[in-house]
């Protein structure tokens, strides 16, 4: 297959991946106005129009989602999968844990990442045995707490990245992305912030008086 | 059971990906072009041309690359062709940043001194196109020779904000320039790709990879050494940190060690000098060092070495603003840079009517001569050779100069001991 061909797919296929994931996020904005989750059969048909809506031109220079792609990029395989996931029907949330280690993660990694000192992290993403053993790890550790999907997710993003799927050699592109840190990060704040106002709920109610 | 197979899937993931680490290039060396395999530069001319009067030679042809009808013109670029002409490149529109700015080329006909036809190479449509997704404005142009003899075209794109959310693209030409490939984009920033520029010529590996001198300017300002391989960046190394140092030319000093000058972005009250930055080991890792003491008014530096070992800058060598551009000299033996010719100086004018000179950008055709672009006052772009005869002169006299001054030094230093 020549260069050509394969860049074409890839752009092809990121737009492809671009518009399932937007049309995902479409729905789970709809279905928070919605007081019933809609059936399977209903997120799959919507699914699929909406992401035809946004992936051909209808008559535009460019598809919709091109101009989702322009601001965003390729989103990492990790996040897409969650969002893609997360419209099945045997769909369980994520695991508090691994919100709260992505979180950890972008919070140290961003700031590096983006010029703080000398030391890039990023940098490891290309190559490094040590940065792939670290995340295999990672995933063994989301095995061994009963966390499948999170094992089949990360070895995907791994094939993923070997098989450059995506534009970026990168394997941190595959794994995280800022929209996956703002999610684990919000998540995790909001967690905290409920506990706290549950705890002082509940010592308003059983204060001894 | 579905853990089981999860964790096969996952030691099926493992070897693949072990496997893909070990077929990436390992780091090479910097491949070594004439000026460095020389290790012993050549001696000055002899007598007779040291006395050879500098007016005697024939002096540096100025002219302007053609005019495309845009207002605004910025960034150019040059690289040599095979059958020695000059290939330029610079984007035109009516103003930095607008939405019709497009990547233009024209070639230099050494033999005639002119220049073509201005042709487009990169609009903003074709560039959406061609990488499948928004675009709002394109940037600075920067060609590379690839090692199988094909060029590449290194340029900015925009997608959303200012130059803070630059990415790289790149596109490929068998053909000397006439054609080109769709872009490809570089993928070298972990934060939505946003904030890679580049500016300043490409360095060769040894195993035929590019090192692209890049930069970062939104929350960090500091330069990046990109490896890219066919369009692909597989690693990267960083050359600074923090807000101070952007747009790094690199000058290679032998397959392991180079030098990299900055363009400084630092706040008011620090030196507004050329941070540097030193490798050795074929930029793996990168030092900040001592400033070179030349003033910078955060504005792009150009450079280049020459066959004979000279290195030559080009730069506004004032603290602000971009009214002057100098053309400095050095023996890296020696380290000293002096200035050898002012190309444009305006410091007689009120500030307001005081022109902007930037962004140059320098090559050489055959190792002895140079080619010089700038942007003269955002309306056109000038470009100036200087034969190898005029450098060589330079150079010699430079030499003397030196040498007068050390002797100097030396018999004052005797006369106080």
């Amino acid at each position: 297959m020549n260069a050509l061909v394969m860049s074409s797919l890839i752009q092809t296929l990121a737009l492809i991946e671009l518009s399932i994931t937007s049309a995902v996020v479409c729905i789970w904005a709809l279905q928070k106005f919605s007081p019933n989750p809609f059936p399977f059969v209903a997120n799959v048909f919507l699914v699929l129009l909406i992401a035809n809506i946004l992936f051909w031109p209808l008559g535009m220079d460019l598809p919709l989602v091109a101009y989702v792609r322009g601001v965003t990029g390729d989103l990492s395989i990790v996040l897409t999968l969650i969002l893609w996931s997360s419209l099945l029907p045997s769909h369980k949330p994520t695991p508090i844990a691994f919100k709260l280690a992505v979180a950890i993660i972008a919070l140290c990694f961003y700031p590096f990442a983006l010029g703080l000192g000398m030391i890039d992290p990023y940098a490891w993403g290309y190559g490094s045995n040590v940065f792939l053993a670290t995340v295999l790890l990672f995933a063994l550790v989301c095995g061994l707490a009963n966390w499948s999907k999170g094992v089949w997710i990360l070895a995907i993003a791994i094939i993923a990245w070997s098989a450059h799927w995506h534009e970026s050699a990168n394997l941190w592109d595959y794994l995280l992305d800022p929209f996956l840190a703002i999610w684990a990060i919000c998540t995790c704040i909001g967690m905290m912030y409920g506990r706290k106002r549950d705890k002082a709920r509940s010592g308003y109610l059983f204060r001894p008086g | 059971m579905s853990r089981v197979l999860a964790l096969c899937f996952l030691l099926l993931a493992a070897v693949i990906g072990f496997l893909h680490i070990d077929s990436r290039p390992i780091w090479a060396p910097f491949a070594l072009t004439s000026s460095q395999v020389i290790e012993e530069v050549d001696e000055p001319e002899n007598s007779k041309t040291k006395s050879v009067n500098k007016d005697s030679l024939p002096r540096p042809q100025s002219d302007w690359l053609p005019d495309t009808g845009a207002p605004s013109v910025h960034a150019a670029s040059l690289i040599a062709l095979n059958d020695g002409a000059v290939r330029a490149f610079w984007f035109a529109g009516t103003r930095e940043g607008a939405p019709d700015v497009s990547i233009y080329s024209s070639v230099f006909d050494v033999k005639s001194a002119n220049w073509s036809a201005p042709t487009v190479v990169m609009d903003r449509i074709s560039a959406e196109k061609g990488l499948s997704r928004y675009i709002a404005k394109l940037g600075n142009p920067v060609p590379a020779r690839l090692p199988d003899g094909r060029l590449q075209l290194f340029f900015v794109t925009v997608s959303i904000g200012g130059w803070a959310g630059s990415s790289i693209s790149v596109i490929t030409s068998d053909d000397e320039g006439l054609t080109w490939s769709n872009p490809q984009r570089l993928i070298s920033s972990p934060l939505l790709n946003l904030s890679t520029l580049v500016k300043s010529p490409s360095i060769a590996f040894a195993d035929g990879l590019l090192g692209v001198p890049a930069y970062h300017e939104w929350i960090g300002r500091f330069g990046e050494f990109l490896r890219v391989d066919a369009g692909q960046v597989i690693d990267k190394r960083r050359m600074s940190s923090g807000r101070s140092a952007i747009q790094p030319l690199v000058f290679v000093n032998d397959a392991q060690v180079a030098n990299a000058y900055f363009r400084q972005t630092r706040s008011s009250g620090l030196p507004k000098q050329i941070p540097v930055s030193h490798t050795q080991n074929a930029g793996q890792t990168w030092q900040l060092s001592e400033d070179l003491a030349i003033a910078n008014p955060n504005s792009a530096v150009a450079g280049l070495t020459l066959k004979s070992g000279a290195r030559i800058l080009v730069l506004n060598n004032i603290e602000s603003g971009r009214y002057r551009l100098v053309l400095l000299m050095s023996d890296p033996k020696v380290g000293q840079w002096q200035t050898v010719e002012v190309l444009e100086d305006d410091e007689a004018l009120p500030n307001a009517q005081r022109k902007e000179f930037s962004y140059p950008y320098l090559i050489t055709v055959d190792g002895d001569d140079a080619h010089l672009a700038y942007t003269w006052d955002r309306k056109k772009i000038r470009h100036r050779y200087y034969s190898s005869a005029w450098l060589k002169q330079a150079y010699s006299k430079m030499q003397t100069e030196a040498q007068e001054k050390s002797q100097e030094a030396n018999a004052l230093s005797q006369e106080v001991q």
